[in-house]
């Protein structure tokens, strides 16, 4: 096992964007990892990004694809003591990702052109009946699903490049 | 000629590591009537005094000005030294140049000594205008009133009624004892509580100078600090005290089911009941809100009447006020648990087999509803798997902010009791943070519960879920395995803290006491004075000042019944002599400040000016505080707070405003 080093400059970038998430206030109560919807597919478990965090032992964090697993269920925001939830690091740690241009995974942009094109978060599908016919909109005669006025992509786009 | 000595206190380096104090007695040098300006390490070391003292004497000095810290931590040290020196100790004034300076301006030491300096110049230009006073003295009640009657109170009680004071308990339960009698045993030696508890008792309603004044609560407060007058209200018991002799004729013929409050609502009782097994005093009490006949009046049950050989069943009960005067006053009102129903994750309310701490007590106490036999509330079982989850509601900003301070101790003792109750049929988990086990002894305890094959899980679940058939079970990450466990419990103990009286607001504002942050009753000094309200002649003991264990309680009830002591023996006290005074020419009766004093301590009284009645406000000079409200609101300046009359404030405000170069003066 390699000697860890933190690294100071890196944590600092972090906490900036943590502002007000009392990060420092946790006490490894666990209560976020005991509860972790996504737990069995994570690596480093929510407690450890908080310490590794607090302790400055971020390089790998980034570029790690364990904060793309985290399925935002927010139960570790409810249930912190501390008010010191992962989700915040998480989503902080995404957003770093994001600046450096690290591997975002491929659902993220397709959801990002899925709401630029539809303003849908999840499209219109194809679903089964009980007879196992496919049917979509069209079949159930539904209006079709207008796309969004081009003032919505202008602020879109506008708020992306903004976080 | 006024000659006014300076003195500048270094404290350690709490001043001087910030202001630079030679640069601050040099300029004191030079302000107008200043004979001698010197600066020290501690002024308040007794080296520190003897500088003062011998300076007064030698140079003849008529004006003491202190610069060092808050006068709430020294000023009366400084005043005693210089009335040993044979000066009026009113003629002191203390500039505070520790919280007012170099804590507030740690990174400006040149703009902190500036400002030490303008202080400085204020108070020798405030100090020239004081006026030499005298403590007044007044007589004082030699009784207490003691309000809650737990084991805080009792100790308070017994230890002021041993001392040769006349104590009045007053418990709003219809039995002394409070929270510690419903525990099952005590930490860290396993004492039963009733065992140690229920002697104590006995001795408070035997002793011949306590009176006991159960299911009481106090109504109002008036006066001061050594008199003041109290009425208590007694709520109607509907049985006459004098005549039951807690035979319990009555309540086996009652036929009204009662949750029974006394064992955590887990089991009933009637509606004419005795409040517990080993209740004092041993009376009856019928539950005004379940019984038939109080309810819904004449004619209706009265069965207990019927029954009882002593007659003393009274329907017509009606709640009495009694009036007593004490000279002090000790709250001991206890604390409540946290209702951990407010923490829905974890099936409190929801989930019988989920309790609390308090009522894993009650289910393992002999005389509670399983007779002493641990079973699951929900299905009278055995546990073969008991699970207690720590700091619930403790520790959480959510709910409440600070440790419990005995629910890892209640832990480890429930999980001893439960391993010895049910030997090796259980299997025992503590799902813990950190475990805390700082008293004497308290240590050791912790590692006998390890011995005895308890499993100790360092992480806290984060729900508890209810399977289909009504079994629980929750997953639990360990810190120490990195392992996340699967446990299914029969029984979920939640480790649920103390936390403030909901009530505490009233006694709160019914006695003056403030509460701190936490809500919880608030100590004058949390170092130096932990035993007193800041109010004059109220003392705290026990939970309701923080959550305690007994232990600590027992000793701090101890100290305030001392402090009680202290403050009464000698039959007088001497009181501060700030205090409001009124220019009668220019009252004009507005009655303003009449309406404003906290203290009720001013009176209006009629007076005939030119051939017309005229009312002009009068100070009860033994109730005022000199807080000054009625100073500050007295459009006509009658009213005025010695030592802070505008002349004395104004003088200091342009000294203030005056350049530092002006050298004081005007």
């Amino acid at each position: 096992m390699s000697m860890a080093k933190p690294n100071l400059e890196a944590r600092e970038k972090i906490l900036a964007k943590l502002r007000g998430k009392e990060l420092a206030n946790c006490f490894q109560c666990i209560k976020c990892t005991s509860g972790c919807t996504a737990l069995k597919l994570l690596e480093l478990k929510p407690h450890e990004i908080i310490k590794l965090v607090n302790l400055g032992f971020v390089d790998e964090l980034p570029s790690s694809d364990i904060i793309w697993t985290c399925v935002t269920c927010l139960k570790c925001v409810q249930r912190c003591p501390q008010k010191a939830s992962p989700y915040h690091v998480i989503m902080a740690l995404r957003n770093i990702a994001v600046e450096k241009e690290a591997k975002v995974p491929e659902g993220y942009f397709k959801a990002v052109s899925q709401i630029l094109e539809t303003g849908l978060a999840e499209a219109a599908q194809k679903c089964v009946t009980r007879k196992m016919e496919a049917v979509d909109r069209q079949n159930l005669k539904l209006p079709k699903v207008r796309p969004p006025k081009e003032s919505f992509q202008v602020v879109f786009m506008k708020a992306m490049e903004e976080k | 000629m006024t000659r006014i000595g300076v003195y500048v206190c270094h404290c350690g380096l709490n001043i001087a590591g910030v202001v630079d104090v030679e640069k601050v007695a040099e300029y004191a040098k030079g302000l107008p009537d200043v004979v001698v300006a010197r600066h020290y390490t501690y002024m308040c070391s007794e080296p520190g005094q003897r500088m003062i003292q011998d300076d007064i004497k030698a140079e003849n000095l008529d004006r003491i000005v202190i610069a060092t810290c808050s006068p709430r931590m020294h000023e009366e040290t400084f005043r005693r030294a210089v009335a040993e020196a044979g000066l009026n100790p009113y003629l002191t004034e203390i500039v505070n140049l520790r919280e007012h300076v170099s804590w507030a301006h740690t990174h400006e030491p040149e703009k902190a000594t500036e400002k030490a300096k303008a202080l400085v110049r204020m108070g020798v230009a405030r100090v020239r205008l004081l006026e030499p006073l005298e403590k007044r003295k007044v007589s004082v009640e030699k009784s207490v009133l003691v309000v809650g009657g737990g084991i805080a109170g009792i100790q308070a009680s017994l230890d002021l009624a041993n001392a040769g004071f006349k104590v009045y308990l007053v418990e709003k339960a219809p039995s002394i004892g409070g929270r510690m009698s419903q525990l099952d045993k005590t930490f860290p030696t396993l004492d039963c509580s009733a065992c140690i508890l229920t002697p104590k008792m006995v001795d408070v309603a035997k002793h011949r100078n306590i009176t006991l004044l159960t299911n009481a609560e106090v109504a109002n407060v008036k006066g001061f600090v050594g008199n003041y007058e109290v009425s208590i209200l007694k709520k109607p018991r509907y049985v006459d005290a004098k005549r039951c002799v807690g035979c319990e004729l009555c309540t086996r013929v009652c036929p009204v089911k009662v949750p029974d409050k006394f064992n955590e609502n887990l089991s009933e009782k009637r509606a004419i009941a005795i409040y517990s097994a080993h209740a004092v005093p041993k009376i009856a009490i019928i539950n005004p809100d379940y019984c038939l006949r109080v309810k819904f009046n004449e004619g209706v049950c009265g069965k207990c009447q019927d029954a009882c050989e002593a007659e003393a069943i009274n329907f017509e009960d009606k709640p009495e006020t009694v009036q007593i005067k004490v000279g002090g006053i000790v709250l001991a009102v206890g604390s409540e648990v946290f209702n951990a129903a407010q923490m829905a994750e974890l099936g409190y309310g929801r989930f019988k087999n989920v309790i609390s701490s308090i009522e894993f007590e009650r289910i393992s106490d002999a005389s509670g509803p399983t007779g002493g036999k641990i079973l699951t509330p929900k299905d009278n079982k055995v546990p073969k798997m008991i699970v207690f989850i720590q700091c619930v509601g403790s520790r959480d900003k959510r709910f409440h902010e600070y440790c419990c301070r005995v629910g890892c101790m209640v832990t480890l003792k429930q999980a001893i009791l439960a391993r010895e109750k049910i030997h090796e049929n259980v299997r025992v988990y503590v799902c813990y943070i950190d475990l805390r086990a700082f008293g004497k002894g308290y240590e050791e305890f912790y590692r006998r519960a390890r011995d005895m094959d308890i499993d100790f899980i360092a992480g806290i679940p984060s729900e508890v879920h209810c399977a289909a058939d009504g079994s629980l079970y929750f997953d639990v990450y360990d810190n120490g395995t990195n392992k996340l466990l699967e446990v299914h419990a029969d029984l979920v103990v939640l480790g649920t803290g103390a936390v403030p009286n909901s009530d505490l607001g009233n006694i709160s504002a019914l006695f003056h006491a403030s509460r701190s942050a936490d809500g919880f009753l608030l100590e004058a000094h949390p170092k130096l004075r932990p035993l007193e309200s800041a109010m004059g002649g109220v003392f705290l003991a026990g939970a309701c000042q923080g959550p305690k264990d007994i232990p600590d309680t027992v000793a701090q009830a101890s100290g305030a019944a001392a402090k009680a002591i202290d403050l009464l023996s000698s039959g007088e006290i001497e009181l501060e002599p700030l205090k409001a005074v009124v220019d009668k020419d220019l009252c004009s009766g507005c009655r303003i400040c009449e309406s404003l004093c906290p203290f009720i301590a001013i009176e209006m009284k009629p007076e005939i000016v030119a051939g017309n009645e005229k009312f002009r406000a009068e100070v009860i000079e033994a109730m005022c505080q000199g807080c000054g409200l009625c100073s500050a609101a007295c459009p006509t300046g009658a009213i005025k707070i010695q030592q802070y009359s505008n002349r004395q404030v104004l003088t200091q405000v342009q000294a203030a405003l005056a350049e530092a170069e002006a050298k004081g003066g005007n």
